[in-house]
């Protein structure tokens, strides 16, 4: 067992982190906020050309065919810098679940296109009723019809949609049980949106299908194999955004460091008070927990056993949004009233790991799914 | 990277276990698994003896003194397979306090002299570290030890010297320069049978003697009892903290608690169903068993000196909060899960198997004592606030 960076990988950190300081600053971040995208497409293009959409994705398919590791360590670094583009979204979720398709003519039609950053996919599955992912009732209906379905519903809050090229839509096929997997161009006649900005400046949209035409060839899982499929790919997205996560809690206690050292109040910098010295050593004590726990899901995601992998992710997912929310709200009360303005970067992580927490089930549904594990 | 354990760690594992369970009796497993403080002397010094034979009595001395030339993951193997098993604790004094230190520092006279009898189990020592006026800021200690001829004469008193009623040997912190504070202080071996030395029980919450005064008049040692030079006792002393880096995380025995309480749970009853189903203690026992997950993980990077944006004294300061803090956790869990139970107090001899019937079962004894015990553990061995200073200076220059 070891635990140290491969040439290879220490190259992936620093080009991360580099990039992050050159080019992530909070006011390029502020103003990707106010576009109608809700984050940078230069961003976007950026990340192209590093390679950082095709990371995990089949050489075979124009990726690099690296594996969650990599991915972690990427969106550590790209976590510090409250980079809100959607890696994770469209490559790790939807790209896990083109990836495990059987549908090869649609795989290799869009996994190159995903690579290379000119597709965009977002995941409309959950609906209405459901809290999250793990348990939304499908009524999305596809009719059989000579050529393909046609489909009918509504898709919740669907994150990135309004910039997505593509969607992964989730709909049960008239007559059976369980839900398939469609992917459509989000310019089929039939489908709408109504978009709405996030707490974290990206956007989100609940997303209408009305007669939406679908081919045969927008099959990438029967009910046979979707929820499979889901659950891996959620464990992925789950992984790579806690790795996110302890990048914006590295984040805090740096620029909370930082600001005790300069910060002076009763003639002396606030890094004297022995209270406010302790309350940074509780921050690390988590974050330092919450780091131990994404590597033990990612030895989880090196097995097959998906008991354990579910029992690994769910633990990472509640220890990483305890600790995260407990590091990020310290820093904002040890900065004081400048931690609660927009123009500083700590209420920023707050509201990413706030968006972190509940997204994939939230904590008390993942504690809860580790107590069901109990034996 | 590799985040799995090698094939050859997983077959020592095996090893490790077909050993333990050919070693251990069930009175002997029982008598562990009651967490009792302090455990049962003559069980550990049986142990210390059956694990020399097979070479594995001191995991952390270097091949040539008697370790048996393991890996640092091998040894958390080792000591989490032993716990598991219900083997007796070792006393650390010997085997992994002072033991790697006079490998390191003493001199050939007092390796030959000392080191055969730690790997036997047949002598036994006591720390004699902090003092009335010393505790967390142990450089502050008064003893002195004063050159008169071929012997140092020893005059001070030591406080929380843990199992000093039944140790052969101590080794003491004492002071023999008054003029440099860390520099004047020097570690000197006392035999405990010495003139001068007073022995007084302390008795704890947990309602047990495990730690002692120790009052030292003009106590005669022979001076090639010091350790190295003089006045280098606090590099020493940083040398044997550094040597047990991750073991105040005691995340064994963390494991161990998780399985008692579930053992607990399933066997005590609510609204006429096991405890184990209630859905509150569920949570409760869910959370916990992801924050010792957490730790282990925590454990093993350290372990294997995974790179880290901090340094690693603040890692192992980390692991000594988190593993106090959860100590306190999970025996306090446990005391819950066993509810009324929990409150009567057993003699030794009761706690050990004397008194179990069915409305008293063998599981009940040991459970409240080892929480109230446990509570020192956030004090002992640096206290949490001192941890947290550790950290601030060393993870955030503050």
């Amino acid at each position: 067992m070891d635990f140290d960076f491969s040439d290879e990988q220490k190259m992936l950190t620093d080009s991360a982190a580099r990039y992050v300081r050159e080019r992530c600053d909070l006011d390029s971040r502020r103003k990707a906020a106010k576009t109608p995208d809700g984050f940078s497409r230069q961003h976007w293009a950026h990340f192209a050309q590093q390679g950082w959409q095709a990371l995990t994705l089949p050489e075979a398919h124009g990726g690099l065919g690296l594996d969650m590791v990599d991915m972690a360590i990427l969106m550590e670094e790209l976590g510090r810098g409250l980079v809100a583009e959607p890696l994770v979204d469209s490559t790790i979720l939807c790209g896990e679940l083109l990836v495990s398709s059987r549908n090869e003519a649609v795989a290799s039609e869009l996994l190159p296109l995903l690579a290379s950053g000119d597709a965009l996919l977002a995941l409309a599955h959950r609906e209405n009723d459901g809290r999250c992912e793990y348990d939304t009732q499908v009524t999305a209906r596809a009719k059989p019809v000579e050529q393909g379905w046609i489909l009918n519903g509504s898709k919740h809050q669907v994150f990135y949609g309004n910039a997505a090229t593509h969607l992964v839509v989730s709909a049960e096929i008239s007559g059976e049980m369980g839900y398939n997997l469609f992917v459509l161009d989000v310019t089929s006649p039939g489908i709408t949106m109504d978009v709405y900005p996030l707490i974290d400046g990206t956007r989100a949209a609940d997303i209408h299908f009305s007669e939406v035409a679908v081919p045969p060839s927008a099959q990438i899982h029967s009910a046979g194999s979707a929820a499979k499929a889901m659950d891996s790919a959620v464990n992925n997205a789950i992984v790579a955004l806690s790795a996110a996560a302890l990048g914006s809690m590295e984040a805090v206690m740096a620029m909370t460091a930082d600001y005790l050292k300069t910060r002076e109040q009763y003639g002396q910098p606030l890094a004297k008070f022995q209270a406010l010295k302790h309350r940074m050593a509780e921050m690390l004590v988590e974050t330092e927990q919450a780091r131990a726990m994404l590597f033990c899901a990612l030895a989880a995601l090196q097995g097959s056993d998906m008991q354990e992998r579910r029992h690994a992710v769910s633990g990472l997912k509640v220890l990483m949004a305890q600790a995260g929310l407990f590091v990020a709200g310290q820093g904002i009360q040890l900065h004081g009233g400048i931690g609660v303005t927009e123009e500083y970067a700590v209420g920023h992580h707050y509201k990413a790991l706030m968006v972190f927490e509940k997204r994939f089930g939230d904590s008390d549904f993942h504690l809860a799914r580790r107590a069901q594990l109990l034996t | 990277m590799n985040l799995q354990l090698n094939p050859e760690d997983l077959a020592f594992r095996d090893e490790v276990r077909a050993f333990l369970k050919a070693n251990l009796s069930p009175e002997v497993i029982y008598r562990s698994r009651t967490e009792v403080h302090p455990p049962n002397e003559d069980d550990r010094r049986w142990w210390n003896g059956v694990l020399n034979k097979k070479g594995w009595a001191a995991p952390s001395w270097p091949k040539q003194y008697g370790g048996p030339g393991w890996t640092p993951i091998q040894r958390h193997l080792f000591e989490m397979e032993c716990r598991l098993a219900g083997a007796p604790e070792l006393r650390w004094q010997g085997l992994r306090l002072i033991g790697p230190v006079i490998c390191e520092f003493a001199s050939e006279a007092l390796k030959k002299r000392y080191l055969p009898p730690i790997l036997e189990g047949t002598e036994q020592w006591a720390q004699g570290f902090s003092e009335p006026g010393a505790g967390s800021d142990l450089a502050s200690l008064k003893t002195t030890a004063l050159l008169e001829g071929d012997e140092y004469v020893v005059n001070g008193q030591k406080l929380w010297t843990t199992e000093a009623g039944y140790s052969e040997l101590g080794f003491f912190l004492v002071r023999t320069d008054t003029t440099s504070k860390h520099g004047g202080i020097s570690m000197l071996i006392i035999d405990m049978k010495s003139p001068g030395v007073t022995v007084r029980p302390i008795e704890m919450i947990n309602g047990d003697v495990s730690t002692y005064e120790v009052f030292l008049d003009n106590v005669r040692v022979p001076k090639g009892n010091l350790i190295g030079e003089p006045g280098s006792a606090w590099t020493q002393t940083k040398f044997l903290l550094a040597n047990e880096r991750t073991s105040s995380a005691d995340i064994d025995k963390a494991q161990g608690d998780l399985r008692r309480i579930r053992d607990i749970a399933r066997k005590t009853q609510k609204n006429g169903r096991p405890l184990l189903e209630d859905p509150v203690f569920r949570q409760q026992l869910a959370q916990l068993e992801l924050e010792v997950e957490a730790l282990d993980w925590a454990v093993l990077r350290v372990l294997c000196n995974a790179p880290s944006h901090h340094p690693v004294a603040a890692s192992a300061s980390v692991l000594k909060i988190r593993g106090s803090q959860l100590q306190h956790k999970l025996t306090r869990l446990a005391v819950d899960a066993l509810g009324l139970r929990s409150l009567r107090l057993y003699s030794r001899e009761d706690a050990f198997g004397a008194s179990a019937s069915d409305a008293w079962p063998e599981l009940v004894p040991g459970v409240m004592v080892d929480h109230l015990y446990m509570r020192a553990c956030t004090i002992y061995g640096g206290a949490t606030e001192v941890q947290k200073n550790i950290i601030a200076k060393q993870a955030f220059g503050l």
